[in-house]
């Protein structure tokens, strides 16, 4: 089954739904793929938790320059069971597509689905399609859900982050954002500045692995940026968090990007990028361990968690030493005018 | 010896009459832009003219009012009469950026281009996404402030200031063309992010 475009009647549950997936989903996906066809996956998990997540996928354009849709589920949905300690196991994975989408375009995302999944170690267990009248969804629109085992007696969460911590960011801030909004536009960005999309468990798990009492708490930094996990790190936790402009890991082409374009690298969305809370004692050797991984080179201590104490009512939690050594407010942002980047 | 080539941007019916505003900056710069081309064209230094044409199927390509301006092969699409000279080359783009799934690099590589002079409307967007691409491929980028322009001066304010800050020399058209025909052009030099 090649060529040619998707129907209606290749989301309608008959016959040729069931070619669709055994003659081209299945076979695409391979050995990741290990659905058996029914209405739900029954999974052996051997363990007493588990971790589940859920994420869709809208990203305009769906191919981007070093990545597309199907890794961009893939990396999402690991790296949200990652961040909370879990160890990723299973997907599913939900396809909405529209009427005359190239079929050949979704062997290529399926394609992706295979290799990210294989890279993360995940499998998919289970999944749908449906089709839609053409302009009702725009190419393809991605759900899936995730499954995750809680192997290690880890307490991670925002009420574990403390005045003390360290706060380290493991990748460039911004550059998922950027290389999208250059390429929808063609802006002359996309080369010089591409998307994180990367799954993150192995990161993870090498900190866990060596410094598991040590990390307090770990957030993906996606939609909103590090601005809005800093936000929700400190209004949760009861403390305020200061960062310092010149230790960001900011791109040259994004900084340049973001200011022509107006937008702040700080509220900008990532997907391959962690923001964790560390004790202080070990927020050195973490961070050679998280530079030490191929995800995590331009990792930095971006600031510190301090005590809430003695800041004025209705002030920012969060602030930001300058370049210029004024400190200034990081809003929480109520709104976001960049649509459909992940 | 700088070998230079200048490129325009958007000079086209269509874009350069999108609204009042648009048009009255664009009658402002037309006199000085017309000068500086042709005294270019005297130097012997090539003109190529971007001319972006908006695809149908473009979900991101700006509309009018619902209507797709700078089709291809529309009257509006055509480059401004009073910028085009014979012997000039137009090279399409579909995107902001000239470069941007373009031949303009391999055009300008086979006149062993290695400066470009970037000009036209309007220059918060194209010409400053197309200085920057250029810069990214190793051009040396000239901006003359004088031969770019904008419906909103504050906007042209901010990218000139842009410009010169990342990837461009800002230099007006006078000092320009004094430089060039005394191949005495500035070098720019990046200022390192602290």
């Amino acid at each position: 089954m090649t060529g040619g475009v998707i129907q209606l009647d290749h989301g309608t549950g008959g016959g040729m739904s069931q070619e669709l997936i055994a003659e081209l989903i299945a076979p695409r996906l391979g050995a990741v793929h290990s659905g058996r066809m029914e209405d739900s996956a029954v999974l052996e998990l051997g363990v007493s938790r588990i971790a589940v997540t859920t994420d869709s996928f809208v990203v305009d354009p769906i191919f981007f320059g070093n990545g597309d849709i199907g890794k961009l589920a893939v990396c999402g949905t690991v790296n949200d069971l990652a961040v909370s300690g879990a160890t990723p196991r299973y997907l599913t994975l939900s396809l909405v597509l529209e009427e005359g989408f190239p079929i050949a375009d979704l062997e290529r995302v399926l394609d992706s689905v295979r290799e990210a999944a294989t890279a993360a170690r995940v499998e998919v267990v289970a999944g749908d399609t449906k089709v839609v009248r053409a302009g009702e969804v725009d190419k393809l629109f991605i759900n899936t859900a995730g499954v995750g085992v809680c192997e290690r007696e880890v307490e991670l969460g925002v009420e574990q982050v403390v005045p003390g911590d360290a706060v380290i960011v493991t990748g460039w801030l911004g550059n998922h954002s950027i290389h999208i909004l250059s390429l929808r536009e063609g802006l002359g960005f996309e080369e010089r500045v591409l998307s994180d999309c990367a799954p993150l468990d192995g990161l993870v798990w090498n900190v866990l692995e060596e410094y598991a009492p040590q990390v307090h708490c770990m957030r993906d930094i996606t939609r909103g940026g590090l601005g809005t996990v800093l936000n929700e790190l400190a209004a949760g936790a009861g403390v305020s968090i200061q960062i310092e402009e010149r230790r960001l890991p900011i791109q040259h082409e994004t900084a340049m990007a973001a200011d022509m374009l107006g937008v702040n690298p700080l509220y900008l969305a990532n997907e391959g990028n962690v923001c964790l809370c560390v004790a202080q004692e070990a927020a050195t050797e973490i961070l050679e361990l998280v530079r030490w991984h191929p995800y995590g080179r331009a990792a930095q201590v971006v600031g510190a968690v301090r005590e809430r104490g003695g800041r004025a009512w209705g002030s920012s939690p969060v602030t930001m030493v300058r370049a210029d050594g004024v400190e200034a407010a990081v809003e929480l942002l109520y709104g976001a005018e960049l649509p459909r980047l992940c | 010896v700088a070998r230079c080539a200048v490129l325009t941007n958007d000079l086209q019916y269509d874009l350069v009459n999108k609204n009042d505003e648009r048009r009255a900056a664009v009658a402002a710069f037309t006199p000085q832009m017309q000068r500086f081309l042709a005294e270019m064209r005297t130097l012997g230094v090539p003109v190529v003219h971007l001319q972006l044409i908006n695809l149908e199927d473009d979900p991101h390509a700006e509309r009018y009012d619902g209507w797709l301006p700078a089709t291809k092969g529309s009257e509006g699409a055509r480059i401004v009469a009073e910028f085009l000279a014979e012997g000039d080359t137009v090279v399409e783009k579909n995107k902001d950026s000239g470069f941007y799934e373009t031949e303009l690099h391999d055009r300008l590589q086979e006149l062993g281009v290695d400066t470009v002079i970037i000009t036209g409307m309007q220059t918060q967007i194209c010409v400053q996404t197309t200085a920057a691409d250029a810069f990214f491929r190793g051009y040396k980028v000239i901006v003359p402030p004088d031969a770019v322009v904008s419906a909103r001066p504050e906007d042209q304010a901010r990218a000139l200031e842009w410009l010169g800050s990342y990837c461009a020399t800002v230099m007006p058209t006078a000092e320009l063309a004094s430089a060039i025909a005394q191949d005495s052009l500035p070098e720019f030099s990046v200022v390192p992010i602290p």
